[in-house]
């Protein structure tokens, strides 16, 4: 049984509580346990690293030092913005202990800072620790006849400096990921353009422009649904859905799944424990692919065959 | 009584503002021995030469010292100064107080001053220890070896060979050319390349002086400048090129297909094959990678069509060798690979090819028949994309530098593209536009007017594919805005990178290569085609990305090093060569073990005068001696000495200080 110190951020308690739901869920059934860091408190994201240096730097600090009075060397995130923020601090406290004193003296009263627990996204986490290959040995139902676009979003692979996990623009863990599920991920090249992020509530026209054209490219993949592993992606790409539609009359029907979401149904949870109520565009339409038989497009001629007939045309 | 001149230099600002001269020059005034010293603004000039050269005479004395920039850099400047007083030039130390003191302790002023203090003891301890040494002659085998057989080597062979000296041309694949042979037309006048190429090829094979060895390698490289001997690998071709008459039945015949390197593997080629048809020599080679008949022993049919019965399948590889006097090496360059650009998605997409593959498609002998095609669907493409600086010029993920030659071959791919589909447009990504050259600008200018290739300055930051079509987000940086293009196609300008050999070329020559791979000339400015080490010479890309004057133009000034080199029947040397004391040696033979250059061998000499019995004692090949010292250092019976720096001279330096 591994053991992992969980910072659920505060998402996790709000807009995306069904993926706090699913991570406690799939972790169970991955036989890894959860320890939640005690009092942990918010992350800073997004206001603070716009606004104050040191508090940027501060804020995280604390629930990195509560998380090393935990005996567990790991830390997953479940959040792209927390995570991003951890891991961030993180790096740049392990690289300049002499910031890492300073900044240590605003949370001084929790204890020092040692550098001595990993942060890794709940992505990540699946990915590296736990393995594609224990995955699949858990898929008891498999979610086959779904195709499925995996979108990463800017956060969870980038910058590279920082998150030092898969590609930062084409990245593949979570395709690997859904296709132990028995899902086919598609070819998606949107996986990390940027969805708008908090614009969503102060400038929301940008939001259903660049969210918009992520649903577009989706669809235009061939995908039933689309699969995220960050609470604003979520929200972006679901809430604001109807918006979208209404704005650019066009009509896109992608449910915007949690990864953890389509993991938990896979291990053989009942579909009323995904609180799948919780989201705008309904899921069900995606959901009656599964068990479809995926027929392979035919394989076109390759490249260098297609020039050589044309050559022999001349 | 040694009575030694210190001249100190303030090198303009460079040693001057971080080291007190007027200090220094003091303090050598206070060394017994010094009888004169002074300082100048800048002692390498002719004023501050003859400073030197009358306070030679002047003062009588008998050893220099020079408290100025690096040896490496002046020493013989200043050696000449004193053979022009009719000094023995060896009587010359140069304290190095530049790059050993002022460039070192910039922060430090007082520290700079003492370490030039320091320095400038230890060279007056040296030097009234030196000794009159003299110029070592050695002959000179007046044959020149290029390796590489693109358009530098073939180049420099010819200038070489037509100063009647022999030249061996080595070449690794089957024919030589190079990457021009691959090229369609050339900027800035859009000549054909294979037109201006084949004929200087042709020359290069039926040269009386010049010996082609195609489908080879050098392995080894041994002896010094004047007398090298190479070794050459010639790989087995299992043709017996004197019987074959390059009919083309074999191939013609041969089922096994691979991909054709010549066209970027856009079609395919035999196991058996000649490069392209102009090949030089036009006698093909089997490619035993791929060869059934050599993988497994079946097959055999080239053998069977061979009416000259030329196919020999037990032929092996041959080594020879040949004495040579000074080495061009021109191994070229070769395209970087995007594959990092995931942005782009390189390697995802079939319509994202390389400037190279294009230049294949459009050339007339080319796989496509000259028209540009896509590679997923055989199409003619109406909107291409180019970009440049693939790699180049970008420290994040290729290289830092520029590859000079993009800008100036994309325009002309976009003039070759609106000549092949008259209505098509061409759409050029770029951050500058370098067209530093005789005619460059007013070809870029032509390609901007005469066929309407739209120049947007910026980068690209994503390729896509939507339907059939590549949509290429970039910025417009003159707009200010985000541009879309829908392209068919798209041409990526990559980095030009050295040959991956060339690393391992240069540990076997014994020459020095920068951290791309690129070898390293001596100076970058006032030596750039030759190596550190005497005799060697660079021509082409293999220093640097070059276009083709550029390269011709390097090549040639090879030629006239070589020539120079061999201008006499001999070559001077430096005389800071080791000698053994025969008395003290014991024959240990560890100083023919340490020895780089092979220099020493043993001979065997009486036990004593008159004596019967003998034994045997090491002996130093005065040519191929470098001086580098590690046989002094390994000798346990300080038998030998480096001439030039003694017992003597080095125990003075350190009791100086």
């Amino acid at each position: 049984m591994k053991k992992v110190t969980y910072f659920p951020g505060c998402s996790a308690h709000g807009t995306s509580e069904e993926f706090d739901q699913t991570v406690k869920m799939v972790m169970k059934t991955l036989d890894v346990e959860m320890e939640e860091i005690p009092d942990w408190n918010c992350c800073g994201a997004t206001s603070a690293h716009t606004m104050n240096e040191s508090l940027a730097y501060a804020l995280p600090l604390r629930n990195l030092v509560l998380a090393e009075k935990l005996s567990n060397d790991t830390m997953t995130v479940p959040c792209a913005s927390c995570y991003q923020r951890m891991k961030f601090t993180k790096i740049h406290m392990d690289e300049n202990p002499e910031l890492a004193r300073k900044i240590n003296t605003a949370v001084v009263g929790e204890g020092q800072y040692q550098g001595r627990v990993a942060v890794k996204s709940m992505l990540q986490y699946c990915y590296e620790d736990v393995g594609i290959e224990a995955i699949k040995t858990k898929v008891t139902s498999p979610i086959s006849g779904m195709k499925i676009a995996c979108y990463y979003g800017c956060l969870l692979t980038r910058p590279k400096a920082i998150t030092q996990f898969d590609s930062p623009e084409y990245p593949m863990s979570m395709d690997r990921i859904v296709e132990a599920l028995g899902a086919k991920a598609m070819p998606f090249d949107f996986k990390t353009e940027c969805c708008g992020a908090s614009f969503s509530i102060s400038d929301t026209d940008v939001v259903l422009q660049l969210s918009g054209k992520i649903l577009e490219m989706a669809k235009e993949s061939g995908a039933h649904a689309i699969v995220v592993a960050c609470p604003l992606c979520q929200s972006n790409l679901d809430m604001r859905q109807p918006d979208i539609e209404k704005k650019f009359k066009v009509r896109y029907d992608l449910p915007i799944f949690y990864l953890t979401q389509l993991m938990a149904m896979a291990f053989g949870y009942p579909k009323d424990k995904m609180m799948f109520s919780k989201h705008i565009v309904p899921v069900d339409g995606a959901l009656a692919h599964i068990g479809e038989v995926i027929e392979e497009p035919k394989k076109t001629a390759k490249g260098k065959k297609a020039v050589k007939a044309e050559s022999e045309v001349e | 009584m040694a009575r030694v001149g210190v001249f100190v230099c303030f090198c303009g600002a460079n040693i001057a503002d971080f080291v007190d001269v007027p200090t220094v020059v003091e303090e050598a005034k206070k060394i017994r021995e010094v009888k004169f010293a002074v300082d100048y603004k800048y002692m390498c000039s002719d004023p501050g030469q003859q400073m030197i050269r009358d306070a030679i005479v002047q003062y009588r004395l008998t050893s220099i010292v020079v408290a100025a920039c690096s040896p490496r850099m002046h020493e013989k400047t200043f050696r000449k100064a004193l053979s022009d007083a009719g000094m023995n030039p060896y009587l010359l130390e140069v304290a190095n107080i530049r790059e050993h003191s002022s460039w070192v302790h910039q922060k430090d002023k007082k520290a700079a001053t003492d370490k030039a203090g320091d320095l400038v003891r230890m060279a007056v301890a040296k030097s009234i220890a030196n000794e009159q040494l003299h110029e070592i002659s050695v002959p000179v085998t007046k044959r020149a070896l290029v390796i590489g057989g693109g358009i530098a080597g073939i180049q420099a062979a010819l200038d070489i060979a037509d100063a009647r000296i022999p030249v061996t041309l080595v070449e690794r694949s089957p024919s030589i050319g190079g990457r021009m042979a691959q090229l369609d037309e050339t900027f800035p006048t859009l000549d054909c390349s294979q037109c201006i190429l084949t004929p200087k090829m042709v020359d290069v094979a039926s040269h009386p002086f010049i010996e082609l060895i195609p489908y080879s390698e050098v392995i080894e490289l041994d002896g010094y400048v004047g007398n090298y001997k190479a070794k050459i690998r010639k790989k087995a071709s299992y043709v017996n090129f004197k019987s074959c008459t390059g009919c083309g039945a074999c191939w013609q015949k041969c089922p096994v297909k691979v991909p054709n390197e010549y066209n970027m593997g856009i079609d395919t080629r035999k196991a058996i094959y000649t490069p392209f048809p102009q090949a030089v020599p036009n006698k093909p080679v089997i490619d035993a990678k791929h060869c059934t008949m050599l993988l497994k022993g079946k097959c055999g049919i080239c053998a069977k069509f061979c009416e000259k019965g030329a196919i020999d399948f037990k032929m092996t590889d041959e080594v020879i060798e040949r004495e040579i006097g000074a080495v061009v090496v021109a191994t070229g360059y070769d395209l970087w690979d995007a594959t990092p650009y995931e942005e782009y998605g390189v390697g995802r997409y079939k319509d994202i090819i390389n400037s190279l593959e294009f230049e294949r498609m459009v050339s007339a002998n080319g796989p496509t028949g000259g028209l540009p095609v896509r590679p997923s669907d055989g199409k003619v493409p109406k909107t291409v994309v180019f970009i440049k600086c693939v790699g180049s010029r970008d420290k994040a993920k290729g290289i830092e530098f520029c590859s000079k030659i993009c800008c100036m071959y994309t325009a002309k791919h976009a003039i070759l593209l609106h000549h092949k589909v008259h209505d098509s447009r061409a759409y050029i990504f770029y951050m500058d536009i370098r067209a530093a050259g005789k005619g460059y600008e007013e070809f870029v200018n032509r390609a901007q007017v005469e066929t309407g290739a739209v120049y947007l300055r910026g980068r690209v930051s994503k390729i896509y594919q939507k339907g059939e079509k590549l949509m290429v987000r970039g910025e417009d940086g003159q707009l200010g805005q985000e541009v879309e293009v829908e392209a068919d196609l798209v041409v990526l300008a990559t980095a030009i990178i050295p040959d991956k050999e060339n690393p391992a070329l240069a540990r076997l020559l014994g020459i020095s290569y920068d951290k791309y791979g690129y070898l390293s000339e001596a100076h970058p400015k006032l030596r750039p085609v030759e190596t550190a080490k005497a005799g060697i010479f660079l021509a082409g890309c293999t220093q640097a990305p070059k276009d083709i004057p550029e390269t011709v133009a390097q090549a040639s000034a090879c030629a006239a090093k070589v020539c120079g080199l061999f201008a006499g029947d001999t070559i001077k040397k430096d005389p800071m060569v080791s000698t053994v004391n025969k008395d003290f040696c014991s024959g240990c033979q560890n100083c023919v073990k340490v020895c780089p250059y092979q220099a020493i061998v043993t001979e065997d000499i009486p036990l004593g005068h008159g004596a019967k019995e003998m034994r045997t004692v090491a002996k130093i090949n005065e040519g191929v001696c470098q001086g580098c010292g590690s046989c002094v250092a390994i000798c346990r019976s300080m038998a030998i000495n480096l001439a030039g720096f003694t017992d003597p001279q080095i125990i003075n330096e350190i009791v100086a200080i």
